[in-house]
């Protein structure tokens, strides 16, 4: 493949800290929490009783007040972060770049609640009685192709749903378009929604903290408290694009992407397997394919989500893959502050790894406060910290198998 | 019958996120209203279900205007009550 250089040019977040690209930065950077009661549906029949909610969401302040009526939460969360980066990029799609230009979006459970909603209409109102306009938000691609409608862009549409790793599988689908010249500039993302038929789902099986016996509803990853995910939800689009493209336009470049791999090790369904090397040939991989040693990255952006196995499974992976060097670098876990928010969680690493890397500045992960001997590795703390970030390593792994590493740097 | 053609105005002018007052009962819905064929089938099931009708798909042909569908509402209510 052309060795063609891609940038970040682009962000678009609608997060639970924080919407847009300021916000976002401001809560990120001060270890802000999004995590609050949930007010989109009633929990008083649940013992977790939070998640990391996108508040203060008003669609129509992106989108226009037409056309909204009949589009569900994820594709109003989508089509706002697409709008988002697209003027956050400066770019215009115009007949000229049209079908230069593709969508590639992350989703797994995006559909679940219109899937529901539509059923339950259709039971007690009788099949017949459905309401068609409602039929489309019921498929997997609804919201990535809704994009691709409102902004017209006319190059590839693309739906990943591979799990925890879907944001950035997202990214690394944009990079392998525009290397092979199917696109100059990619929107590659990921969305998923707060609802209450993805938050039982999980809440049954066990996954959820604050649900056992004498344990604390908090996301703390890799603090020995932790004992389950807090759910999140939002958006996250970035605007990929061929380096050239991008100082053609004069672009503002926050990052540049190198490379990403995954890496899929089948594991028991739904648990963590701890003797898996899947994560660490994930970052072997994206090393290898970025030309980099581990000696290199500045800053891992961890996917732990305070999950006792996930933290303990990626504490191994960076042991097994940084060796002596595992112990320095800087590590920091998002979710602390978002939440697990499946298939967006990633793109919102990467989208706070550029940030980190524009401003060399490492996010802290916040509620840590008990260590955990198995997790000894140096978090990044309270404010955070300055650091000279050239290289920064993104992390997303599931229970399923799925593994993925992508490595973004400071554009030189 | 006044009822009836104000609560399919209402009906209309929520699908076609237009206020009521603009949907004129001869105003043309594609011309004059910007309404899609999405929308159309959106009107013949959200009048199904409210009056529990079934009208033939092919009257989505007649859905041209606020009259004309009033029209066709009316006549399936009219059969559904006698049948009843």
């Amino acid at each position: 493949m052309p060795n063609k250089r891609i940038v970040i040019t682009g962000l678009g977040i609608i997060s639970p800290n924080g919407i847009g690209v300021d916000d976002f930065s401001r809560a990120v950077f001060n270890g802000e929490s999004g995590i609050k009661p949930i007010t989109l549906f009633d929990t008083a029949d649940f013992k977790a009783k939070t998640a990391g909610e996108v508040i203060n969401f008003e669609p129509a302040k992106f989108l226009g007040d037409k056309g909204l009526r009949v589009l569900d939460r994820s594709t109003k969360l989508l089509n706002s972060a697409a709008r988002l980066a697209l003027d956050d990029a400066g770019l215009d799609i115009t007949e000229e770049n049209s079908r230069e230009t593709g969508v590639v979006i992350g989703t797994n459970l995006g559909s679940l609640k219109s899937i529901s909603d539509y059923d339950r209409e259709a039971i007690l109102e009788g099949p017949r009685y459905v309401n068609p306009a409602l039929f489309p938000n019921t498929v997997v691609n609804a919201p990535a192709s809704q994009v691709s409608i409102r902004f017209n862009i006319k190059g590839f549409n693309v739906t990943i749903s591979t799990g925890f790793t879907s944001g950035l599988e997202s990214i690394n689908y944009a990079l392998n378009a525009i290397r092979l010249g199917r696109a100059k500039t990619v929107l590659a993302g990921a969305v998923e929604e707060l609802c209450i038929q993805t938050f039982i789902g999980f809440y049954k099986l066990g996954c959820l903290a604050g649900t056992k016996n004498n344990s604390i509803e908090l996301s703390c990853p890799f603090d020995k408290r932790r004992n389950g995910l807090v759910f999140g939800e939002g958006s996250c689009v970035l605007v990929l694009e061929d380096l050239d493209s991008a100082l053609y336009r004069n672009a503002k470049i926050y990052a540049e992407v190198k490379a990403g791999a995954t890496a899929f090790e089948p594991a028991g369904l739904g648990r963590y397997n701890l003797n898996s090397e899947g994560l660490s040939r994930a970052m072997d991989q994206a090393l290898k394919g970025s030309g980099l040693s581990s000696k290199d990255i500045g800053y891992i952006s961890s996917a732990a989500n305070s999950t006792v196995d996930a933290d303990l499974y990626e504490t191994k992976s960076i042991k097994n893959i940084f060796k002596d060097y595992a112990k320095k670098v800087k590590i920091s876990a998002l979710k602390s502050m978002l939440g697990e928010s499946f298939s967006a969680s990633a793109s919102f690493q990467v989208a706070s790894a550029a940030l980190a890397i524009k401003k060399q500045i490492i996010p802290p992960t916040i509620n840590y406060q008990d260590k955990d001997f198995d997790c000894d590795l140096d978090f990044v703390l309270g404010d955070g910290c300055e650091e000279n970030i050239d290289n920064c390593l993104v992390n997303a792994f599931g229970p399923f198998g799925e593994n993925a590493g992508l490595i973004i740097s400071k554009f030189k | 019958m006044q009822d009836i053609d104000n609560e399919i105005r209402n009906l209309v002018a929520e699908i076609i996120e237009k206020d009521p007052s603009e949907v004129g009962g001869e105003a043309r819905f594609i011309e004059d209203l910007g309404v899609d064929s999405m929308m159309a089938l959106e009107i013949l099931a959200a009048l199904e279900k409210k009056y529990k009708i079934a009208i033939p798909e092919d009257k989505l042909a007649e859905f041209t205007t606020l009259n004309s569908i009033i029209k066709v509402a009316k006549q399936y209510i009219a059969a559904s009550q006698t049948n009843a």
